[in-house]
Formats: C-alpha cells, sequence, structure tokens
C-alpha cells in the first residue's frame, strides 16, 4: 500500500490517555495532491489524530511519516518545518495581531530575521522581512475580497467566517506541503461553506495536499478523492466518497444498529 | 512596517480630532509611537532642563536642579516600565524578579568602577561586564523557570529576587558552605546593608559643545533619556519584526504559536534576558549617577511592584502607555510632598478608579488575567474577546445543527441507498 507518492503515512498509531485508548492502531496514506476527509462523530478521535500528526500531542506508539521523515518525537514548531500547517476546530487565530500580522506569522518559519538585525536595518533582515510582506499578498489571494479591507484590523473584530480565513491563510503562508483542516466549514452558512469547498479545491489544485476532518457530509462528499471514518479511535471505514456512505458500519456508527439495518 | 495611512495622518481639525479619540487606544498607541509624535516628545524632553535653568537664571525661582532630579528618576522609570513591558506586555511572562536585574546591573558597575575589590574599568568594559553579567543571571533564572507553566513562573522570578536581596546583603563577608569558608577572612564584596560607595561616574566630556559645560545632574538626565529613546527605538523595529509578532502571538495563543513553527521556548527566553539586560544597563546608568550602589531600593519587591503599577497603569503592551505610567507614577509624589499623609491616599485611590474603569490601563487594549491551560504566559483578554467568549455556545449550536443535517443526509439523500 506504501506506494512512492504518499506524502503523509502513519502506521499503527495510538495515543492512549489513561484507559481510555483515544487512537487505536491507526493507518492512513495521504497521496499528494489529494484531498483525504476524516469523518465520524464526535469523541471519535479525529482532532486527537491531528494532534498527533503536528506534534501537539506525542503517541504512545506508532510511526508518522512525511514524505518518507519520521515526526514522531519531533517538536511541534519543527514540525512545521518540515511542511505540515494546520488550522484549529476551535479558530486559534491571534487576537491582538492583526490580519498581516497573524497571517505574517506563518512565515515565521521560514524567515530568517533576528533583533539585532531588525534594530540595525541590516539588508537580509529587511530583505526577509519584505519577502514575508509579499508572501501575505499570496496567501490572501483566494480570499481578496475578503481579507483585504480587513488586513489592519486586529483579528479580534473579524467576523467568524473572517476569522476562518484568516486561519488557512495563515496556514497557507507556511508553505505546507501537506494542510490539515479541522471543520473548516464548521458555524458557516450555506453559501460560506459552498465558497470553503471551492476554496478548498482551488488550493488543491496549486499543488497542496489536504487531509480535512468534517462534520458536514455533502460538502465531505462533494470534495473528497478519499473518505475514512473512523470511531471509537478505530478506523472503521476508507475508500471513495460513493463507497464510504452505503457501509452498514458507517451507518451504525453514527445512527445506531437500528438504521444500519433497516 | 504596516503603518495604516489613515491613523497617522495629520490631525488638523477638531472634527478630526474627535474622531481620533473615539478610534480608541489602538489607534492612539499607533499615533503616539510614530515618527511623527516621538521625535517632538523627545526634543520635548532634552530641553527642558534647559528651560528650568533659563527660568531659574532669569527669575527668583530655584528648583532646576530639584526637578531635573526628578524628571531624571522618571525617565529611570520610564526605562524600566518599557524594559518590564517587553517582557510582562509583549511575551505575557508575569516576571516578579524583575528589579533584581536592575540591582545586579547597578552592583555589577559598582564593583568594576569603585576601590571595593580595586579594580576601574573604562566606560566601554564596564558595560561589557554589565551586560554579561545581567545576561547570565538571567539565563540562569530563565532557562529552568520558562519551562514552567502557569503562575509558577512568578513564583520562581518571585523567589529569585528575594534571594538576590539576601545575598547582596549577606555577601559583606566571605561564604561559608558546608563549614567551609570561601576567600580570606575581611572578604567584602557588596558592602552589605550600606552598599558600595565612591563608584565613579562615566567618563564624560562634561563641556559640550554649543552647550557649554554641563552639570552631572543634567548630563545624567540626558543619558537617561538618551538610553529611553534607544529603548524605544528597540521596542518599535522588534514590535513590527518577526520577533515582536512571535512574543505576543506566544502571550495570545501558545499552542498555535508552536504549530506555526515558533520555538516558544527559544522566544520566551529572549525576551526576558533582553528585559533583563535593558534593566541592568538603567541599574549601571542609576549607579554612575548616584555614586553608589544600594541594597535597598535596588533590590526591594515594592520597586518591581512600582514598576508594575507603571506598566498596568498605562497600559499592558503599550509604550506610551509605560512612559506616561513612569511619569504618573513619579512626579505627582514630590508635587504632593506637602501632603505627606494624604499623597498615598491620593494616588492609591486613582489607581483603584483606573482599575474599575479602565482595566486595561490608559493606553492598553488588553487586561490581564491568569491562563488557566496551559504556558508560563499571561492570557491578555479584551473586552471584545470576553464578548466572543460568550456566543461560544451559539457557534457550538450551529455545529450540532450541521451535525444533525450531517446523519439527515445520510438517510434522507436519496442518492444514498444506490
Amino acid at each position: 500500500m506504501s506506494e512512492p507518492s504518499a506524502v503523509l503515512q502513519i502506521r499503527g498509531l495510538t495515543r492512549r490517555f489513561g484507559g481510555l485508548t483515544a487512537v487505536d492502531r491507526f493507518d492512513v496514506d495521504v497521496n499528494s495532491g489529494e484531498i483525504v476527509s476524516l469523518v465520524g462523530p464526535n469523541g471519535a478521535g479525529k482532532t486527537t489524530v491531528f494532534n498527533l500528526i503536528s506534534g501537539v500531542l506525542r503517541p504512545t506508539t506508532g510511526s508518522i511519516r512525511l514524505n518518507g521523515r519520521e515526526l514522531v518525537g519531533e517538536p511541534a514548531h519543527r514540525i512545521t518545518r518540515h511542511g505540515v500547517a494546520r488550522t484549529f476546530q476551535n479558530i486559534r487565530v491571534f487576537p491582538q495581531l492583526t490580519v498581516r500580522e497573524n497571517i505574517l506569522l506563518g512565515t515565521h518559519h521560514w524567515t530568517r530575521s533576528g533583533m539585532l538585525g531588525s534594530v540595525t536595518f541590516w539588508p537580509p533582515t529587511t530583505r526577509a522581512e519584505r519577502a514575508a510582506q509579499a508572501e501575505v499578498e499570496t496567501a490572501i489571494d483566494l480570499f481578496r475580497e475578503r481579507l483585504e479591507p480587513r488586513l489592519e484590523d486586529p483579528a479580534f473584530a473579524l467576523s467568524y467566517a473572517n476569522r476562518r480565513r484568516t486561519e488557512i491563510a495563515r496556514a497557507l503562508a507556511a508553505r505546507p506541503k501537506l494542510l490539515l483542516l479541522d471543520e473548516p466549514a464548521a458555524g458557516m452558512n450555506p453559501y460560506e461553506r459552498l465558497e470553503m469547498a471551492g476554496l478548498i479545491r482551488s488550493m488543491r489544485d496549486r499543488g497542496l495536499t489536504i487531509f480535512l476532518i468534517e462534520h458536514h457530509m455533502p460538502l465531505v462528499m462533494e470534495i473528497s478523492d478519499r473518505v475514512i471514518v473512523m470511531d471509537h479511535g478505530v478506523k472503521i471505514a476508507e475508500g471513495l466518497p460513493k463507497e464510504v456512505r452505503g457501509n452498514p458500519r458507517v451507518i451504525e456508527a453514527y445512527l445506531g444498529r437500528r438504521a444500519a439495518t433497516a | 512596517m504596516s503603518a495604516s495611512p489613515q491613523s497617522v495622518a495629520a490631525i488638523e481639525s477638531p472634527h478630526q480630532l474627535k474622531r481620533f479619540w473615539e478610534s480608541g487606544p489602538a489607534a492612539w498607541n499607533k499615533a503616539l509611537t510614530s515618527p511623527r509624535a516621538m521625535i517632538p516628545f523627545f526634543l520635548v524632553a532634552f530641553a527642558v532642563p534647559l528651560v528650568l535653568q533659563w527660568v531659574e537664571d532669569n527669575s527668583s525661582w530655584i528648583g532646576a536642579q530639584y526637578w531635573t532630579l526628578i524628571l531624571a528618576t522618571c525617565a529611570m522609570y520610564a526605562c524600566l516600565a518599557v524594559a518590564l513591558n517587553l517582557v510582562v506586555g509583549y511575551a505575557g511572562l508575569l516576571n516578579l524578579g524583575f528589579i533584581a536585574f536592575f540591582g545586579i546591573g547597578s552592583y555589577a558597575y559598582a564593583l568594576v568602577a569603585s576601590d571595593q575589590i580595586h579594580q576601574r574599568y573604562p566606560f566601554w568594559a564596564a558595560l561589557l561586564v554589565v551586560i554579561a553579567v545581567t545576561l547570565a543571571f538571567a539565563l540562569l533564572v530563565g532557562v529552568p523557570a520558562l519551562r514552567l507553566r502557569g503562575d509558577y513562573l512568578a513564583i520562581v522570578t518571585l523567589g529569585f529576587g528575594l534571594i538576590m536581596r539576601d545575598l547582596i546583603l549577606d555577601l559583606d563577608r566571605p561564604p561559608v558552605l558546608a563549614g567551609h569558608q570561601l576567600g580570606p577572612d575581611g572578604l567584602n564584596i557588596t558592602g552589605g546593608t550600606n552598599g558600595i560607595h565612591n563608584v565613579e561616574p562615566f567618563n564624560l566630556p562634561m563641556n559640550l559643545p554649543i552647550l557649554g559645560p554641563v552639570p552631572h545632574f543634567r548630563m545624567y538626565y540626558w543619558i537617561f533619556v538618551g538610553f529611553l529613546a534607544l529603548c524605544i527605538f528597540c521596542m518599535l523595529r522588534w514590535r513590527n519584526s518577526r520577533t515582536g509578532r512571535a512574543w505576543v502571538a506566544i502571550r495570545d495563543d501558545e499552542l498555535a504559536a508552536r504549530a506555526m513553527g515558533v520555538n516558544t521556548f527559544k522566544y520566551r527566553l529572549l525576551a526576558f534576558s533582553v528585559s533583563a539586560v535593558m534593566a541592568g544597563i538603567v541599574g549601571m546608568i542609576n549607579a554612575a549617577q548616584i555614586f553608589n550602589a544600594f541594597p535597598s531600593p535596588n533590590f526591594d519587591v515594592q520597586t518591581t511592584v512600582v514598576v508594575f503599577i507603571m506598566v498596568i497603569l498605562g497600559g499592558l503592551g503599550s509604550l506610551p502607555g509605560a512612559i506616561l505610567g513612569a511619569i504618573a507614577f513619579t512626579v505627582p509624589p514630590f508635587v504632593l510632598q506637602q501632603f505627606v499623609f494624604y499623597k498615598y491616599l491620593v494616588i492609591s485611590l486613582v489607581l483603584v478608579a483606573v482599575m474599575i474603569y479602565r482595566p486595561e490601563g490608559l493606553l492598553g487594549t488588553v487586561s490581564i488575567r491568569p491562563r488557566q491551560t496551559m504556558g508560563g504566559t499571561l492570557e491578555l483578554i479584551t473586552a471584545e474577546a470576553a464578548v466572543e467568549a460568550s456566543e461560544l455556545p451559539a457557534v457550538t449550536d450551529a455545529e450540532a445543527a450541521d451535525l444533525e443535517a450531517a446523519a439527515g443526509a445520510i438517510v434522507e439523500d436519496p442518492e444514498w441507498k444506490t
């Protein structure tokens, strides 16, 4: 199953919290240029998987490889440097920073500029800052009419949907190889959700590999190349959207046994 | 870097002034820290003692020296407030041992510029010693303490401050460790409660071109103002650079900062030690100004509290606020000197009123609250953010509705049965 084009390769990933096994021997491959969705009922362990990939949590056992490089054991900030960027389920923009500064944070790990450089107007530092500012323009390209007027506003003053967009733009500015989106369409109205679907597709078309958690089934069915269903920490189904939604185990996980056999 | 044109635009009509007033503290800070405001401020600050001297020379009023000294104290506290603002306001680290670094700086200079241990270094060598010593102490405390979570950092730094005070008081005799005396009899490093006397002032030309001979008190006022200008310049450059953004990001949301590739430990240590070195240099100037290094105000917890009050009164994270806080807390006690018994009452009432009506400080945008989840950092909240928190249930409701819709789609969508 290990194709050479797998960007993300997870094997036997397990995480226990005391007696609870939040993620249990989870395997997945995400190939380059794919949109893979991770779905499952609340508490299935989806966000834990994301936290394990991005280094927020350490796995109990298992291996996570990004383009063949082992990520387990690396601190979170170094994992970002290797090319994983993420967004959070409960949006985590920096409220006191402006939208522009939030997006500039995404450029943090690939720009080099120190404290001495910035007070002495050291040319390489100035160049790095200019490159970072230019990246903001690239990162908001997909959200231009939404975010451009708000660039100098502090993030706490933004609407819910604009905070999501800022968070995604921030992740894009990190120039990731793999983008983890944790419920990007949560709390959005149908129109904004449609926009989000288009957005995710256009990010993929720009060469990104996308792994997302989403609850909104029609959105998942529409945009995913593959769907993985989790329940109680275990992968219960994997396949094309069409295959997965007919799977009785999936229906059982969501609606109980009676609905599955009816 | 990214100054928006409207906030720095000229304020010419009363209408614009009103709009400026209504634009809120974030915009005030931006306007007050622009070069258009800062350069005139420092020019005025530079000229004030000359004006005082002129008034004294041309009237029966005497007090130019007295008021210049008060303003020098004020400038010194402004420097300390700006340095503390870096560690508390930007990086959100509650450093309660802050003033110990001021004391360490003053003692480090006093030791290499007096007869205490018979060392008299030239200015630049002494400056290097002060920087190296304060940095060493900052790393000694910072490296273990900045890995701590939550309020423990405050406890450790407070303990460090108290230990340093006791150490300075006791090092007038050779230390005894496990029954062994370290060093010869009569070894006196810090002078105990007396402090170190006859510290040499900086070897500066006291006869300047144009200005003529400059008296000691005015020279040190200018040194403090100059150092304040340097600190403010550095702060503004850092705040609008990769480093400053990383500090504020760690303060706002440490987890998200880490997920964006910020090495949080490194940046917290940077903020902690840079602020300590700044305080150390202020201590060095102070020792040269008063020819002494004393244990009492230099290491007192009260002095930390005073600087904290200045920063919080002015507004966390706001540089003009830190200067304003220093002025508001050093000048009134001298003005109210004749009402000895009432001056602290008046000051306390003012502080209480500020905390009730503007908990985020005069020019600040955030108020302070200990972080519940993770960190070693303080959570700084905005009024707007507090409103957002109350909106959260609505969001989860929407998510729940989404989920129901999703579940509904599984059974109702006719395509599902194929």
